[in-house]
């Protein structure tokens, strides 16, 4: 089942060359991801036995994460039959490269061997690439230069970290999880150390944790929103689970202080460089870059705190997506409708678009957290989890950071929303699907504030006692 | 078979110092095909007593996609720009000898605290591959030109695959030809996108190229 999984998308990519119509060509996208959506929903019943010799097995952590990709490109295939309705490009290649994509992204999701795991995050890089440049200019050209160096020497830092974790485990044999976790006694501390060390910052890098998230600002306010929801909601988060994964050597092995020191120093970055640079920025989707590597500082913050700590980060990992597809799709909207997303070009978005102007508002308050939305509850547990652990300057550092990154990002789009409109627009029709996938996230966001259904909250606690904490 | 493995552990460190110190790009490029056909044959000398179907596999395909592809598409992406001829380097050719010999002694230095578990081929392994990791890294700081940049992530792939031929069975075959597949598509995108950028900077003036930087429709 899983194998099907990882083939069936990536199969179809290659349907996608053939001489057939942009229409069929979304719906052949929108099917895939209903199909992989279906079988990732049936798991939650029971988990699929393992396979290829247990180098790929779903368990509780990869469950969600799986769960998360799934609803992720099933909002984002609904959002482009709508979005390519005003749109003359065929986007064959985005097509192709997105389910190449989902098949990548569901071995990563799957993968039990920290070699296989590399390969696979590696070639979301790769695939991701050309998404960026949809738009054909100079400037989108430039980020995807910076995008695709950085991440590769930052992934090739991970690889070099995954070797160094291979001589750590010299007597193990192998690079398997269960049999590393199982031969923690033997492994040599030393190398370790060092294996940890290169693999935070290889998949830091990736992840885009401050001091290299310098090419998130770039590729997300030059690629389409579709794709910045793909790269910002999953992307990331692949190289989050292999940090997750780390953590759970780190666990058994003893090191897990050494470990979260390491994430606690990159965290904190994380929430000052964005609380800094987002008060100057005036394009929206830049801003949401920057929020973007905010969220990602607090995923590593919550992995760094214990385990309360890490019951938050894996339920923020969830609504990290949800708040991204808000966000980003609703930006998509306003650059199609507008031609631009600075906000000297986009203002009095509520009178020209009353639906589009509501769902910026839902980006602004799920996106920094704000009571009712679910990032709220998971920042919460992660904050309250800093205190409980009497990390009292850590808590205060984040409060002031998210302030700060309110401000600059509510200034923005406060303004969007309800400034004086520049000059009469052309009012074009609302999207229904475009805005239906909007809802619906926005919808179980809302939901996730107010209440946790039990099958949710039994997976994320039995993913907290798999990684040990 | 191990004093082979030193001379080629050595000669790998010695073509990442002629990159450093070399101008023209088609030259760099050149020698970076030397560097990785010395690479491909370390798995051999490595096993040289018992020959298995995956050393065997791992030198073909090094061979095939490190020391023949790589270099020939490199060529390609250049062959249609003008700037062929030579690329500057932000330091200078004396200083950047100098500084790569100073990383060659560091990656040395730092070498002779890790000690490998286990039974040990080489000595030279450790210090020649964390040199030419740290010299890849320095090529990509100090030069300006796109190539010149995937050059630099390419020797440092170098040293890190050196690293991975020579050490372990942990990885199975079919996860390092990933790896190396990876690396290769990883280049051929590179190119494309380095040949794209000239098409683009070569119809514009190029001082409004930072002008809007993040901008899009």
């Amino acid at each position: 089942m899983l194998i099907f999984l990882i083939l069936m998308p990536f199969l179809c990519a290659f349907l996608v060359f053939l001489p057939i119509g942009k229409k069929s060509r979304l719906w052949l996208l929108f099917g895939v991801s209903s199909i992989h959506a279906v079988i990732a929903g049936s798991f939650w019943r029971e988990l699929p036995p393992p396979e290829f010799s247990a180098y790929l097995t779903l368990d509780p952590i990869g469950l969600i994460f799986l769960s998360v990709i799934s609803f992720l490109f099933l909002s984002v295939s609904a959002y482009m039959i709508g979005y390519f309705d005003n749109e003359k490009r065929d986007g064959r290649t985005l097509v192709a490269c997105l389910l190449f994509l989902l098949s990548t992204m569901t071995l990563v999701s799957v993968s039990y061997h920290m070699g296989l795991m590399w390969v696979a995050i590696e070639t979301t890089t790769l695939f991701s690439a050309p998404l960026i440049s949809f738009h054909r200019n100079k400037q989108s050209l430039e980020a995807t230069w910076k995008y695709l160096l950085v991440c590769s020497v930052g992934i090739a830092l991970a690889l070099l970290g995954t070797f160094f974790l291979a001589i750590a485990a010299h007597d193990s044999h192998t690079l398997l999880l269960p049999e590393l976790l199982a031969g923690q006694g033997s492994m040599t501390i030393n190398w370790l150390k060092l294996s940890v060390i290169f693999l935070v910052v290889g998949y830091g890098c990736k992840m885009g944790l401050a001091p290299t998230h310098s090419w998130k600002p770039e590729a997300y306010g030059q690629a389409t929103g579709m794709v910045v929801v793909i790269m910002a909601g999953a992307l990331t988060q692949c190289a989050f689970l292999a940090l997750v994964r780390v953590s759970q050597i780190c666990f058994k092995t003893g090191l897990y202080e050494f470990y979260s020191s390491i994430l606690v120093v990159t965290a904190v970055l994380s929430l000052i460089v964005p609380a800094v640079f987002m008060l100057g920025e005036r394009n929206v989707k830049r801003l949401f870059a920057y929020s973007s590597v905010e969220h990602m500082g607090i995923l590593v913050l919550g992995l760094s705190l214990g385990s309360a700590g890490i019951f938050g980060s894996l339920f923020h990992m969830i609504n990290n997506a949800l708040s991204k597809v808000v966000m980003f799709l609703t930006a998509g909207s306003i650059a199609q409708k507008y031609g631009s997303s600075r906000v000297g070009d986009v203002r009095g978005v509520i009178r020209a678009y009353p639906v589009t102007g509501i769902f910026l508002l839902f980006a602004l308050f799920g996106g920094t957290g704000m009571f009712p939305f679910a990032t709220f509850h998971s920042e919460l547990m992660i904050l309250n989890s800093a205190i409980m652990s009497g990390r009292y300057i850590l808590f205060v550092i984040a409060i002031i950071c998210l302030a700060l990154i309110f401000t600059g990002l509510g200034k923005v789009v406060l303004e969007m929303v309800y400034g004086e409109p520049t000059e009469p627009i052309l009012a074009r029709k609302e999207n229904f699907m475009m805005n239906a996938a909007i809802a619906v996230s926005a919808c179980i966001m809302i939901v996730l504030g107010l209440w946790m259904p039990e099958p949710l909250k039994k997976m994320l606690q039995d993913a907290v006692s798999m990684i040990g904490a | 078979m191990a004093i082979w493995l030193d001379a080629s552990c050595i000669l790998i460190v010695f073509f990442s110092l002629a990159i450093i110190s070399t101008y023209r790009t088609v030259g760099m490029i050149r020698v970076f095909a030397l560097q990785s056909f010395v690479l491909s044959l370390t798995p051999l000398f490595m096993h040289a007593d018992a020959l298995s179907v995956r050393d065997a596999t791992l030198f073909v395909g090094t061979l095939a996609l490190k020391a023949v592809l790589v270099p020939y598409i490199l060529t390609w992406a250049i062959r249609h720009v003008s700037m062929r001829a030579e690329t500057k380097s932000i330091i200078g050719l004396g200083a950047s000898i100098m500084g790569g010999t100073l990383l060659i002694a560091g990656a040395f230095w730092v070498a002779s605290s890790l000690k490998l578990p286990g039974t040990q081929v080489s000595d030279l392994i450790i210090p020649c591959s964390l040199a030419t990791v740290l010299m890849g890294f320095m090529i990509m700081v100090t030069r300006y030109r796109a190539v010149t940049q995937v050059l630099g992530y390419l020797v440092m792939e170098n040293g890190i695959f050196l690293f991975a031929l020579s050490l372990f069975d942990a990885m199975p075959l079919l996860i390092e030809m990933g790896i190396l597949l990876d690396i290769f598509v990883a280049v051929f995108i590179m190119a494309i996108v380095i040949n794209h950028i000239n098409e683009e900077f070569e119809s514009a003036p190029a001082a409004s190229s930072y002008s809007k930087m993040g901008e899009s429709p």
